[in-house]
């Protein structure tokens, strides 16, 4: 594969909480290659962000080593400001300024002439569709406008990598999809993307390959696709009249099965991970009539990252993130 | 010289600010206004009560609210910087190769410069109710509301990056502002106080900068107030900026 861009070797960060030492990101490895968008899943609090933040030199590491665009970030940390661009959640534009005055002051604080600044600023005002407002102050931007400008300033240095951390929360649909179309493009004129998300749909459709972080450990990591056959296999979802008093049985019957190997329950749906669905799906009709369980519904699907998720940690991502709160 | 370069293009990113709003700086100067307006002509019969001297009046009034307006600007820029913590800025200039020590001294300098305006904006204001200018002493007043500006606006950028909420640096900001206005012997003199009361008056710094600057602004120069008050504001603004700079330079979670 191509040069790496990024390696991580053994990471482990602590936080002081209340109940003690906390082991934020405890022993993460991952490596990026150059050109590709690797994408960096898990809930909230998982030590995602936290390791976000090592990567761009935010915070230091208790132990471990993480080396971006060729510098350690704990020895070198000015050399790797240098060569990455980062995206936060909450953005980083500047309300009282215009957007090409955002754009200059970034390449000058970069150590740029104001004339080269501004060349690179009218560059990216283009390649990110800013032209129609680039010159109005920042407040008064939609979401989707201002998302925009802040990719834009990650980019200023053209940055051996780009981190965007979240960076379609809170879009609406359209400029979500609009958004990624301008990552993708990024991608394509050569800039090497990592970015942290908690929408699966946002990952496989973009990532080339991916990691999910659950509790500071790494625990799955490949493309979409290894992802999805290598965990989860197809996926046939339940729900039964009665479920309450009678899942828990049914759910311990279907466990002993050899065809079937995972079970997953969420109070409303039984979940069956199973190798090929289609011979699966009327094995399981026999069991429940047998039991004479009356079905509500079935359908077999092919595995979401979603269902990757839940096979691997035992609980699934959305509902952490319904009430998920970020530290 | 990049430290230097990048101070100054971060305090033209502040002034900038500063200039596109300026009814920011119409409102700094209202409080001012309106205590030389509506406190100040309680003095006029004051004039020969011990602590107010026999000289001018308003040299005695005028350097206390000018400590005042130097305090206030300084210490309610922890909310500015709070904001600009929650819009991402500051991590976003962290993340570049800028100098931290720039980070916080481009925003320092610009509300050095912002009180300098409205300082002296309102002594001409205050030239025709009786304030008369010595100007060497009045130069020297200035260095030192510098000094006062370079604490307060320090310890409030610091401040806003620590707590970053508003809430919490709320309680903060206004258990210092009271004690030290009401301290500081700006609006009566602090010999008119009982014994305890111009004893705590003594730890309070303000307290010497509004009494050296009552000399000062009569031409009083050469005086141990005058001096004992650049004394401590040099340590206090020293020792405020070394520790605002080490909070710059530590990581932020």
């Amino acid at each position: 594969m191509d040069q790496s861009v990024l390696e991580i070797k053994d990471l482990i960060k602590y936080f002081h909480s209340r109940n003690g030492l906390v082991k934020a990101v405890n022993g993460v490895n991952l490596e990026v290659y150059s050109g590709e968008i690797f994408g960096f899943l898990g809930p909230n609090g998982a030590g995602k962000t936290t390791t976000l933040r090592i990567l761009t030199t935010l915070l230091k590491q208790d132990s471990g080593t993480a080396i971006v665009a060729g510098y350690d970030t704990k020895k070198d940390p000015d050399q790797v400001r240098c060569r990455i661009g980062y995206v936060s959640q909450a953005g980083g534009s500047d309300d009282p300024a215009t957007g090409r005055e955002n754009l200059i002051l970034q390449g000058q604080l970069y150590g740029m002439s104001t004339s080269v600044a501004a060349g690179r600023a009218e560059e990216l005002v283009h390649l990110l569709d800013l032209d129609e407002f680039a010159n109005r102050i920042v407040r008064t931007y939609s979401g989707g406008q201002r998302r925009r400008l802040d990719v834009a300033l990650g980019l200023m240095n053209r940055p051996t990598i780009l981190f965007l951390d979240e960076p379609t929360t809170g879009l609406d649909p359209q400029n979500r999809a609009n958004l990624w179309t301008q990552i993708r493009k990024l991608q394509q004129e050569g800039t090497t993307i990592f970015l942290t998300t908690h929408y699966l749909e946002e990952a496989d459709a973009l990532c080339g390959r991916l990691a999910i972080i659950d509790n500071g450990h790494i625990i799955a990591e490949g493309t979409p696709e290894e992802l999805k056959k290598r965990g989860a296999g197809d996926c046939i979802t339940i729900s039964i009249e009665d479920s309450e008093e009678k899942a828990p049985a049914l759910i311990q019957l279907l466990q002993q099965t050899d065809f079937i190997h995972d079970v997953q329950y969420d109070t409303t749906h039984i979940r069956l991970y199973v190798k090929d669905g289609a011979t699966a799906i009327s094995k399981v009709l026999d069991i429940l009539n047998q039991q004479q369980i009356v079905l509500i519904t079935i359908t077999l699907s092919a595995p979401s990252l979603d269902d990757v998720f839940l096979h691997e940690t035992g609980h699934s991502l959305r509902d952490i993130n319904a009430e998920g709160q970020e530290k | 010289m990049k430290t230097l370069r990048d101070i100054g293009l971060l305090f033209r990113r502040k002034m900038k600010e500063t200039l596109r709003n300026p009814i920011y700086i119409v409102i700094n100067l209202l409080t001012p206004v309106l205590y030389l307006v509506l406190f100040a002509p309680l003095l006029s019969k004051l004039t020969n009560t011990p602590g107010f001297g026999t000289g001018n009046l308003m040299n005695n009034f005028i350097p206390g609210l000018l400590v005042i307006v130097a305090f206030l600007n300084g210490l309610f820029v922890g909310y500015n910087m709070i904001d600009e913590v929650r819009t991402g800025v500051i991590e976003r200039f962290r993340v570049t190769p800028t100098s931290r020590f720039a980070l916080l001294a481009g925003r320092v300098l610009r509300d050095t410069v912002n009180m300098l305006i409205i300082v002296n904006f309102f002594t001409l204001i205050a030239i025709p109710f009786g304030f008369q200018v010595h100007l060497l002493g009045y130069l020297l007043f200035q260095l030192i509301l510098c000094m006062i500006i370079i604490t307060t606006s320090s310890f409030g950028n610091a401040l806003g990056l620590i707590l970053k909420d508003e809430e919490r640096i709320s309680p903060i900001l206004q258990g210092i502002n009271l004690p030290v206005l009401l301290l500081s012997g700006m609006l009566l003199p602090m010999e008119l106080a009982p014994k305890w009361l111009n004893y705590l008056a003594h730890i309070n710094p303000a307290y010497y900068a509004v009494e050296a600057g009552r000399l000062l602004a009569s031409g009083i120069i050469m005086n141990a107030k005058v001096g004992e008050a650049f004394l401590f504001l040099t340590i206090l603004t020293v020792l405020t900026v070394t520790w605002a700079t080490r909070v710059f330079y530590r990581d932020i979670s």
